[in-house]
């Protein structure tokens, strides 16, 4: 059965991206999720209406096969999950032996944490005739990108590494890719941002704070800034450079037509950027208050806010987006009620909670100190670094 | 008492736990095997197969560098039973 496995024809599979919009419309389907239970406890599908799941370790099926199997629900429709596909597959093979048909989640959490799922922002009839803005989820990880397109150009926000996506996606738009933005330099995935520029030779931005060696070729756009994105007559949009230091020290916002403001990590539908990634809550902390207090507090009650992460599908609309008008979120954000930078460096503090280790590895990748490759890349924004932290604290002592 | 290596370096799951089991079965109690794995995942899944697998213990994990610089996560098995 074991070795055989490497030779079995292919099971049948279905991807990342045909399976979510189902679950998200709550389909009956039941995932057996076939991962150690530390992997299963740690990391979750996370889907608009809750969906049913079956746990037995793969490791299980390799024992115990009869008595694996029998845990598996009978009359469902089946698919099988594991970290990377390879496992699934050869309970997908063992249940088709056992006359149990199901299909095998392609890429497992791999696939679903690189997955990239573009959502359309709503604008005005007026806005729309001028440009449109895409909200681009990764949904494994929680992360939020953006394109903004008018007229035959584009710009791409926080991308993520998976740069082709961008570009196919931004032809099929029928425009081009004219500039690309880092709204900060990342700590918990891998920008897209540099070999975008590298490949298609466009403007690059990010900026690190002075405290940090930024070793990217960027183009360097300052605070106030206006971009014009267009390249069709009489169709254009302004994107305005808004320094919004707190989060990190270079943190910058875009405020897209005077109204949509694509905030990176400095404020978030549900709560506001932590300030402490970088060692310096203090500082950070009361940078990130003046921000709020000077920069943000400028902004129209209209203004859409929509930032680079979200914590839970709660803080996404009805309409698939993740955004938040900001006078909604003055009324109802805790951090932007705080009067004083002392009370607000407090809460904060009293927030902090000791990051994986692999985000000091992913800054100084993103500030281009240090390369990889794309398996060490995938360990690190898998949380891989969580595992393998909690891995060297869990590892089996010696026993004599 | 036999003591033997398997490289699974580059292979990932649910390849390794499934050699490790197929040498595991060919060796007699007190027989130990040492495998080494570049999969991080391994870590956790060597200790959750022990546990359904009633003949072999989990003597030792550490993690290495192989003659490569790759980061390496080596498993101690002894058969028990």
């Amino acid at each position: 059965m074991a070795e055989a496995h490497q030779d079995v024809p292919a099971v049948p599979t279905v991807e990342v991206a045909e399976l979510l919009p189902k679950l998200d419309g709550g389909e009956k389907i039941l995932i057996l999720d076939v991962r150690n239970d530390d992997e299963f406890a740690e990391w979750k599908l996370e889907t608009r209406k809750p969906f049913e799941t079956t746990h037995v370790p793969y490791f299980d099926f390799i024992e115990d096969a009869e008595g694996s199997i029998a845990k598996v629900p009978k009359g469902r429709d089946v698919v099988v999950l594991c970290a990377q596909g390879g496992s699934s597959e050869m309970v997908v093979d063992m249940l088709g032996e056992a006359g149990i048909p199901s299909r095998n989640i392609k890429g497992g959490m791999v696939a679903y944490g690189d997955f990239l799922d573009p959502v359309k922002v709503p604008l005005t009839a007026e806005e729309q005739a001028r440009f449109e803005i895409w909200q681009i989820n990764r949904r494994g990880k929680g992360c939020l990108g953006y394109v903004v397109r008018s007229g035959l150009e584009a710009v791409v926000v926080d991308p993520a590494r998976h740069i082709g996506w961008y570009e196919a996606f931004v032809g099929k738009l029928g425009a081009r890719i004219v500039r690309v933005l880092d709204t900060h330099v990342h700590a918990d995935h891998v920008s897209g941002g540099p070999a975008l520029r590298r490949k298609i030779g466009v403007p690059y931005f990010v900026a690190s704070g002075e405290e940090f060696e930024l070793k990217q070729d960027v183009t360097p756009l300052a605070d106030g800034e206006e971009l014009r994105l267009g390249g069709t007559p009489g169709v254009s949009i302004e994107v305005r450079i808004l320094k919004t230091p707190g989060h990190t020290p270079g943190s910058t916002s875009y405020l897209v037509g005077g109204k949509y403001l694509l905030s990176g990590d400095t404020i978030f539908v549900a709560s506001v950027g932590r300030p402490d990634l970088g060692g310096h809550v203090v500082e950070w902390g009361q940078a990130l208050f003046k921000t709020l207090k000077e920069r943000i507090a400028t902004l129209p009650d209209d203004v859409v806010v929509l930032p680079a992460h979200y914590a839970s599908l709660e803080e996404m609309r009805a309409d698939g987006v993740v955004a938040g008008r900001l006078g909604d979120l003055r009324r109802n954000v805790p951090e932007m009620q705080i009067a004083t930078a002392e009370e607000f460096v407090e809460a904060v503090k009293a927030a902090v909670k000791t990051p994986p280790a692999a985000y000091t590895s992913m800054i100084k990748y993103n500030l281009g100190l240090l390369t990889a490759d794309d398996e060490k890349i995938g360990e690190w924004e898998l949380g891989k670094n969580q595992c393998a932290a909690s891995a060297k604290k869990r590892m089996a002592i010696p026993t004599e | 008492m036999a003591f033997k290596k398997l490289d699974v370096r580059g292979l990932k799951c649910p390849i390794p736990i499934v050699k490790a089991k197929k040498e595991i079965d060919q060796l007699t109690a007190g027989d130990q095997l040492e495998v080494t794995a570049t999969d991080p995942g391994s870590v956790t899944d060597f200790q959750g197969w022990v546990k359904t697998n009633k003949h072999t213990v989990l003597k030792e994990q550490r993690e290495a560098k192989d003659d490569t610089g790759r980061d390496v996560y080596i498993h101690l098995l002894e058969r028990i039973k």
